[in-house]
């Protein structure tokens, strides 16, 4: 009678191991999925010519076999073309440019974030609902829409002359358009709201104004919010295409996306050099794997609650 | 369908490593088609046994039947039990119907039966008009019984319900305590309720089992357990009023308190802790018994008189408390103020020695 | 009081306002003015801008382009295919993830890394894995015995770049799904699975009829919001094919594209209000998909 029960026993646990063995095999295959092409980049990023056009493909390299002369073409001058006598792809100014645009573009947004996420929170006036739900409306629009006449409004400015450009201008063009997001004044109203009101009528007893409660008691507890909030804007220069492509007049204003594609590609010949092209990748991935790594818990948490809000 | 539970352990690990014990060892035998209360303090490791009966938490050792079967291993969808959650966990996106029909669509069971049955059972437990609502349309009265009905649709072995009136209003409460004791009494079902309401559990059950930092410590008929609790902490548990405790001690077959003899026993010389229920006591209309106190307040409510004794401390030594209770029959037409002289009924003096066990 | 908290609130809102006008509130209008310009010239007349007249004929030159229709053939197979596909993976991989007992936070890292990473570096990197010898997609094909596929080359069918497309598409939409629906289902009171488990539910039944009900307001805002996104589709068009829109010229052509094709050629008379028009025309098609989710969901989702 015994051995039957443990018989049963065994079974169930049998089953639930087996269970999670074919759930940890499928995620594993997931995963492997979602690595394969960072893998390939970066594995062909080290190859040479002949490597490259190896068929069947090279899985693997020891390390020992790593070639960096892809690396270093990146930053040989070019000899003849469009952009003779500069660096095949100027990383270090493209990624110049970018930090630049991401500084000025996060400092910008952080403030008017902050102080329209106070007035929608914490200040009743006539009309904010309204407002509000104005706001919510652009969201739904495509950014297209708002391309075409901020490009002619650049224009009208004077920041975008083929001819003329400057650097300064072409930061301002780039800029001063980005300044506010509807999402993250959203996001960021929600964590205000969440700060008890007893605070509020705690600090105006004691003869605070608006404003220094603001900057010294709902900034640093919505301190969380306000890291990701940055965090995520920053990133968000870096996938930045069109926009910096269609308002810059020179490629040395250009931001790390515009620089990329078309570079490695001869046009007399047509050939492409998938390994420098693989090499400029890695280039303009790593900075972003890097902050991802460093701040991985911020902005999950941040990503997925905003996602949720929303 | 017995329920039998040998040698159940759950152990729990807190965050700085600590282990507790919940369920410690517990040997308990639930008699088929009986009402059985779970009873204790919050903690005592109850709700812990319910959900190890219910196999949604997982034993560290021990073995648990039903019947013939051991289910020690089995997943708890297997285990053909009802369980009543004390959130009630209604699905919130279903009607009630669609409720109550889930189980039985996991079961496979034929669609003409599945809705007979459904209908049959929001019947039994009163809900037929509302088979259509969802959750939260209904007050938390009505939400339980859907929970009942989905529990017992099934037709489980075993029915368990985690802290079922805990949620309810105190009119309520009565009302649904009276439904259960009927819904069980009809279907027959093996039952098991877990409460920290020492009233509730022995107004309805069968049997009450007494736990405490996860060891049973007596099991029994309501009135048994009442009557002849085997430690100190279930004297105390059961009852209301609670039952006062004294300190004293036995000499020359004498039993003593604070020097005033109230009864007699056939146990040695030794300290001991005095358990007397408040009805215990008996107005000695002699006046010859040593153990007189006068009464500070009264307390009058139809037929009992509550007396209220307050005692310094040093006179008489009460355990844990400045006073202690007396209930007798409002016919003494005592006052405050009057010095009365107490007997204790017999077979309500309770014993214990210093550990707290009976003596 | 009332009067001074107006004054307040509208001065913090000072900078969000003037930014808006210029830069959010005033484009909208103004590209519905502009897609009706005739012969339009914006910068001619020291930047005043020049029009003959009012028409709706940029609207006709649109319907009539096949460049457009082209982009709207494409476009809608992205969105309908990817967003789709993506969600229903999505979904699964984040109830796996559910229910094993370690590693989650291993896993949900790994399956954030697209989300992180510049959409053109990954297109081109995508790109060099579908190259017809020398791709690793290919090489993967051979292991099974089918034969090559030229996916992104210069003679690739349309099929094929699709396909290519689509696989990106849907590899770099899973992370911010899993994302939200992992977080989604945290939320959801672990009672019910419990009481599913009493109730003698099988994994799917479980999946099936209470996590994907409970999670339902949630995944009709991915849908709304994929949607969107997957009617934008852009980058990830340069990244996989380049500046040139497809294996051959435009062949992957989408509404974006077409939108900025003509508005970089804003120096051509008249092209700003083509472009303009056709982001009115994107617009429309997006409120119209939103509705349609929005109703065809009213029966479904659960609050």
């Amino acid at each position: 009678m015994s051995d039957i029960f443990v018989q049963n026993e065994l079974a169930y646990k049998r089953k639930r191991i087996i269970g999670n063995v074919v759930i940890y095999v499928f995620l594993a295959a997931v995963a492997i999925a979602i690595l394969i092409p960072f893998y390939w980049m970066i594995l062909t990023s080290f190859k040479n010519e002949t490597q490259i056009t190896q068929i069947p493909p090279i899985l693997a390299l020891s390390p020992s076999d790593w070639k960096l002369s892809n690396y270093t073409d990146l930053f040989l001058t070019v000899p003849s073309g469009p952009r003779v006598g500069q660096p095949l792809f100027p990383f270090f100014r493209y990624m110049a440019n970018t930090v630049l645009i991401s500084l000025l573009t996060t400092i910008g947004t952080t403030i008017t974030t902050i102080l329209s996420a106070f007035a929608f929170s914490r200040l009743h006036f006539k009309g904010r609902d309204t407002l509000f739900a104005i706001l919510l409306g652009t969201m739904m629009v495509p950014g297209e829409i708002f391309i075409l006449t901020n490009f002619l409004t650049i224009n009208k400015f004077g920041w975008y002359n083929i001819f003329t450009q400057t650097y300064g201008q072409a930061i301002l063009a780039m800029t001063i358009p980005f300044m506010v997001s509807v999402f993250y004044i959203f996001y960021l109203r929600q964590t205000f709201k969440q700060i008890p009101n007893e605070l509020y009528f705690a600090a105006k007893v004691d003869g605070t104004s608006d404003f220094k409660y603001l900057i010294k008691i709902m900034v640093p507890i919505a301190m969380p919010t306000i890291v990701t909030i940055i965090i995520l804007n920053s990133m968000g220069a870096w996938s930045a295409y069109i926009w910096p492509a269609l308002v810059t007049a020179n490629d040395k204003y250009r931001l790390v996306s515009n620089g990329l594609r078309g570079a490695f590609t001869d046009t007399s010949t047509g050939r492409t050099d998938y390994g420098q092209q693989m090499a400029a990748s890695v280039l303009v991935t790593l900075p972003l794997l890097i902050v991802f790594f460093t701040f991985r818990k911020q902005i999950m948490r941040g990503v997925s609650r905003s996602g949720i809000k929303g | 369908m017995e329920i039998k539970l040998q040698g159940l352990t759950k152990i729990f690990t807190s965050k700085n490593k600590k282990e507790v014990r919940a369920v410690d060892n517990v040997d308990l035998v639930i008699p088929t088609g009986k009402l059985i209360g779970l009873l204790g303090p919050s903690g005592c490791g109850k709700s812990t046994t319910l959900y190890l009966i219910a196999g949604l938490l997982r034993q560290n050792e021990g073995t648990i039947f039903f019947g013939e079967d051991e289910v020690t291993e089995t997943p708890p969808e297997k285990r053909g039990i009802g369980l009543v959650f004390q959130n009630y966990a209604l699905y919130p996106h279903m009607t009630v119907r669609e409720n109550i029909l889930f189980p039985l669509q996991n079961l496979k069971v034929e669609k003409q039966e599945a809705i007979q049955r459904t209908v049959e059972i929001a019947e039994l437990v009163g809900l037929q008009e509302m088979l259509d609502r969802k959750p939260k349309e209904l007050s938390g009265g009505q939400q339980q019984r859907v929970a009942i009905a989905r529990a017992l649709v099934k037709k489980p072995r075993v029915l368990l319900l985690d802290e079922p009136l805990s949620n309810l209003d105190a009119r309520l409460r009565l009302q649904t305590r009276e439904e259960i004791k009927r819904i069980q009494r009809e279907t027959k079902i093996t039952t098991v309720f877990v409460t920290h309401d020492q009233e509730e559990a022995m107004s309805i059950s069968d049997e009450i089992v007494v736990m405490k930092d996860g060891v049973i410590q007596q099991m029994g008929e309501p009135q048994q357990v009442y009557d002849a609790p085997v430690n100190l902490f279930v004297a105390r548990f059961l009852g209301n009023p609670q039952i006062n405790v004294f300190d004293g001690e036995i000499k020359n077959k004498e039993v003593m308190i604070g020097g005033m003899k109230i009864g007699t026993t056939k146990l040695p010389d030794q300290k001991v802790t005095i358990g007397i229920r408040p009805e215990g006591f008996a107005v000695d209309t002699e006046k010859k018994s040593p153990f007189k106190f006068e009464i500070d307040m009264v307390e009058t409510i139809g037929r009992d008189t509550t007396l209220i004794i307050e005692v310094e401390s040093g006179e008489g030594g009460i355990l844990d408390k400045k006073t202690f209770k007396a209930i007798v029959d409002v016919e003494h037409r005592i006052s405050a103020g009057d010095v009365v002289h107490f007997k204790v009924k017999p077979g309500k003096l309770h014993l214990f020695d210093l550990s707290g066990s009976i003596l | 009081m009332e009067k001074k908290n107006n004054l307040r609130a509208w001065i913090y809102l000072a900078p969000l306002l003037i930014l808006m006008t210029v830069f959010t509130f005033y484009p909208i209008v103004n590209a519905f003015i502009i897609s009706i310009y005739k012969d339009y010239q914006p910068l001619a007349n020291n930047g005043a801008g020049i029009i003959t007249g009012y028409t709706f004929q940029n609207f006709l030159f649109i319907f009539k382009n096949q460049l457009f229709w082209i982009s709207i053939k494409n476009t809608f197979v992205i969105a309908f295919i990817s967003v789709p596909i993506s969600i229903f993976l999505s979904l699964f991989i984040s109830v796996a993830l559910k229910n094993i007992p370690k590693l989650k936070g291993f896993f949900q890292t790994i399956y954030f890394l697209p989300y992180v990473t510049n959409a053109i570096a990954v297109g081109m990197a995508f790109a060099f894995m579908f190259h017809q010898n020398y791709g690793l997609f290919n090489a993967i094909l051979g292991w099974f015995g089918i034969d090559a596929i030229n996916w992104v080359g210069g003679t690739a069918s349309w099929t094929a770049q699709m396909g290519a497309l689509l696989i990106y598409t849907i590899w770099s939409g899973l992370a911010f799904k899993i994302l939200v629906f992992t977080s989604g289902m945290q939320n959801i009171d672990k009672q019910y699975y419990d009481a599913a488990k009493i109730d003698s539910a099988s994994k799917w039944t479980v999946f099936k009829r209470i996590t994907v009900p409970l999670l339902s307001p949630l995944i009709l805002y991915i849908s709304i919001t994929s949607m969107i996104g997957a009617l934008k589709a852009y980058n990830s068009v340069v990244g996989l094919f380049g500046i040139q829109m497809g294996a051959q010229p435009y062949s992957m052509m989408t509404i974006v594209a077409f939108v900025y094709r003509y508005v970089s050629g804003y120096t051509d008379v008249g092209y700003i209000s083509y472009a303009s028009a056709a982001a009115i025309i994107l617009f429309i098609i997006t409120v119209i998909f939103s509705l349609i989710q929005g109703v065809v969901s009213r029966k479904r989702v659960h609050y």
